[in-house]
């Protein structure tokens, strides 16, 4: 079996859609915070960042499986070495996010006072994590976990804006095809 | 002629609790329904008691010597969106652990100038609060059937429902509608 020189279907489809699914989550993280409370629009908001926020915790664990499964394209020969382990450790700390900023929002909902059920989409219930919603003092606990989700969502914003320049550096200034085995190629084989 | 008057308003008085019980009614819970309607977020939303059961003594032409005590079911409650459904029964809310039932109970019907319409004078028992709640509603015998219908406002804040961040109005309104309509045949 010769080695990929591109993703395969399946990653290419879920980094899309997980960049997707970021890109809402954070400007709807970001308004949500920033409006009065309670108004129906921040309710709802509220309710959507919870449900794409668990659809990015369900695709990374399946992405993670999925390439453990399937062996990545390697990076080009042509990288020096100390970027490529800038590369791995830089998409290592962005997989460890994609599972843990959903996590760490998870824990926010559970230990909230407000005790609101979640139910995904506004069709599938998930419950509150254990511990977490049982707390004598959730007050306490929701404001130190909502400081942690969102000092992790800022990393992110700074790990994605790493990320974003170095695909767009490798495509436009080192011309390696770094990006482009990335990209879909409708009715192409990979 | 005084003893004679004061024999008869004795006898009177020992005849009138028998005569009430002279128009007793069933509930036909397949024509009848007991709803409320709540602001979440500004946005209305609708629900109802899916069990409750009513005992009703009424006779048109004794309103004031009528009684009903309505049982409901808190954890029947549903409004068709998961997520409130999920929260009502809790500890914040109805906590119907704690106190399953609420008990809606008419001391008297007070008949009001237009006909069929009446004020019950009533009281609320929810999470173990009892409350006056006079309830206007419209009653209508025909036969052996009987059909009443009624709406009446309430606090959420006074009953308790709605805990800890709910007890102000900031995301949920505390004022409650709730309404019902009852079709109940008489007990021969």
């Amino acid at each position: 079996m010769p080695t990929r020189t591109r993703y395969d279907g399946v990653a290419i489809a879920i980094h899309w859609l997980t960049a997707l699914a970021i890109s809402a989550q954070l400007v709807m993280g970001w308004t949500m915070t920033s409006l009065q409370p309670g108004s129906y629009l921040q309710f709802s908001l509220y309710q959507w960042h919870k449900s794409v926020g668990i659809t990015i915790l369900a695709l990374s664990i399946l992405r993670l499986v999925w390439r453990l499964l399937h062996k990545p394209p390697p990076l080009p020969a042509t990288m020096p070495v100390w970027e490529m382990q800038v590369a791995k450790a830089a998409h290592a700390f962005l997989y460890a996010l994609l599972i843990l900023l959903p996590l760490t929002g998870w824990a926010v909902v559970s230990a909230s006072p407000l005790n609101i059920p979640t139910v995904l989409y506004g069709i599938l219930p998930l419950p509150h994590l254990p511990v977490l919603s049982d707390l004598a003092d959730k007050r306490a606990a929701e404001s130190v976990l909502t400081l942690v989700h969102e000092i992790g969502g800022w990393i992110l914003v700074i790990l994605l804006a790493g990320h974003v320049g170095a695909a767009l550096r490798h495509h436009f200034v080192i011309h390696d095809g770094i990006l482009a085995r990335m990209l879909p190629r409708f009715g192409a084989q990979g | 002629m005084n003893r004679a008057f004061a024999f008869l308003l004795l006898f009177g008085i020992q005849l009138s609790p028998s005569s009430a019980h002279a128009a007793q009614w069933l509930v036909d819970p397949a024509k009848s329904w007991l709803g409320f309607t709540g602001t979440m977020a500004k946005a209305p939303f609708d629900g109802r008691f899916q069990r409750w059961r009513a005992i009703i003594d009424f006779d048109p032409a004794h309103p004031e010597q009528g009684r009903a005590r309505v049982t409901i079911d808190m954890a029947s409650a549903v409004t068709g969106d998961t997520q409130k459904d999920v929260a009502l029964p809790q500890g914040d809310w109805f906590d119907v652990k704690a106190f399953p039932e609420a008990v809606f109970e008419v001391q008297t019907f007070r008949a009001k100038a237009t006909p069929s319409s009446y004020d019950a004078i009533a009281t609320l028992t929810m999470r173990g609060v009892k409350m006056d709640l006079t309830t206007p509603l419209s009653i209508e015998v025909s036969g052996d059937t009987l059909r009443a219908k009624g709406y009446v406002s309430l606090l959420r804040s006074d009953f308790g429902v709605g805990q800890g961040q709910w007890t102000s109005a900031q995301w949920v309104a505390l004022e409650v509608a709730t309404a019902f309509e009852v079709t109940a045949t008489r007990i021969p």
